[in-house]
């Protein structure tokens, strides 16, 4: 439940990002400045898609599979829990090589870049924690 | 079937996720209708005026580079200050390229209007390329995220480069370049340009904040169709 929680939370600001990407949101809020210059830099697209939009599809799949983890019927499935490890691994490394982007290559900090790479942190660590608890 | 203490658990969870939603909607509304702080509105009923290029070079350079960019923008920024010297001392000063500058506002950088009006009047006095230079070099001083005043630092600008303030001033405050800088971005759009900055190299469009390396392979690439293929074994690296 805390997961799909937390995934629901950082669902909010890939979608922030993404609709600057857009042009509906105008100047990104950025209270340490360098948000707009990380999120114009070539590295802001993945794949030929601004990286925002591949957050955003993340964190619905992610919220999608641990909120089908609450239902009655999969409760008991350790493939749910396994799935979640799997995802927030994969965005952790993800995370963890944008957050070097911005430190060694792009050198400015995008707060709400950050703000995701936290939450996918405590996802990974809940994840791991609920995995561990299925083999109970 | 589900026990109470289940059920009331599950309700509490559907309130904690509608409570996300509706935090997280209306903040993303707010953050995409707020205002940004004093900085001028554009008037959408602005007339078009003439879409007016700022070249560097020789017009009759072999390649020509069309750059479309805001002044507001940061990778344009870092293409003024990474890959533009080179440009200029590699490609411009031996007669290989020339570089032709319009400005594309976009609609997120409320600032990019005065920062425009400042180079158009300062090009009046024959120094658009000195005001473009140090909006870039100082672009998070006048931002729109550093201020709601820009038309001040502009006006330090304009005092730093040894403008004549009367007639800087009167420049500015007509805002009579507004309708070329609208029909800067026009022409932009109307070349296919989505994004800043972008560069026509050739005839054709490249996007992004490109290294000076590969602007060079663009240039040679275009020297040799143009036949003029000798210009680069004699000129820059």
């Amino acid at each position: 439940m805390v997961i799909a929680a937390v995934a629901l939370v950082g669902l909010f600001p890939a979608m922030y990002l993404w609709l600057y990407k857009l042009g509906v949101v105008g100047t990104l809020s950025c209270k340490i400045g360098g948000c707009e210059k990380v999120n114009t830099s070539p590295w802001a697209i993945f794949l030929g898609q601004p990286v925002a939009l591949w957050g955003v599809a993340y964190y619905v799949l992610l919220f999608a599979v641990a909120l089908a983890g609450t239902s009655e019927r999969l409760a008991a499935d350790r493939r749910v829990p396994i799935a979640l490890v799997t995802l927030t691994g994969w965005g952790v490394l993800f995370s963890g090589y944008l957050t070097y982007l911005e430190a060694a290559v792009i050198h400015a900090w995008c707060q709400w870049c950050v703000v995701s790479a936290i939450l996918v942190c405590i996802m990974f660590v809940l994840s791991l924690l609920e995995l561990r608890a299925s083999r109970k | 079937m589900a026990s109470p203490n289940a059920r009331a658990s599950k309700k509490q969870f559907t309130f904690l996720l509608i409570a996300i939603v509706v935090i997280g909607a209306g903040a993303l509304g707010w953050a995409a209708t707020r205002s940004t702080g004093g900085s001028e509105a554009i008037d959408p009923n602005l007339p078009l005026g003439t879409a007016q290029g700022f070249l560097m070079g020789s017009p009759d350079a072999p390649v020509k580079i069309v750059e479309f960019a805001d002044f507001e923008c940061p990778a344009c920024a870092q293409f003024a200050m990474l890959t533009e010297p080179d440009i200029r001392e590699r490609l411009v000063k031996t007669g290989m390229v020339s570089l032709e500058f319009f400005v594309f506002p976009l609609p997120m950088h409320p600032n990019t209007w005065s920062a425009s009006n400042a180079a158009y009047c300062a090009n009046e006095q024959g120094k658009f390329w000195e005001m473009h230079d140090r909006l870039f070099y100082t672009q998070d001083l006048w931002n729109t995220q550093s201020t709601s005043n820009p038309g001040k630092k502009m006006m330090g600008y304009a005092t730093d480069l040894g403008l004549d303030m009367s007639k800087f001033e009167e420049c500015f405050d007509s805002k009579r370049h507004y309708p070329n800088i609208k029909a800067s971005g026009a022409e932009a759009e109307k070349r296919g340009i989505n994004e800043t900055p972008s560069f026509i190299i050739g005839g054709k469009k490249y996007a992004g904040s490109i290294p000076y390396d590969e602007v060079k392979k663009l240039v040679d690439a275009e020297l040799v169709r143009v036949g003029k293929a000798d210009t680069t074994a004699k000129g820059a690296k």
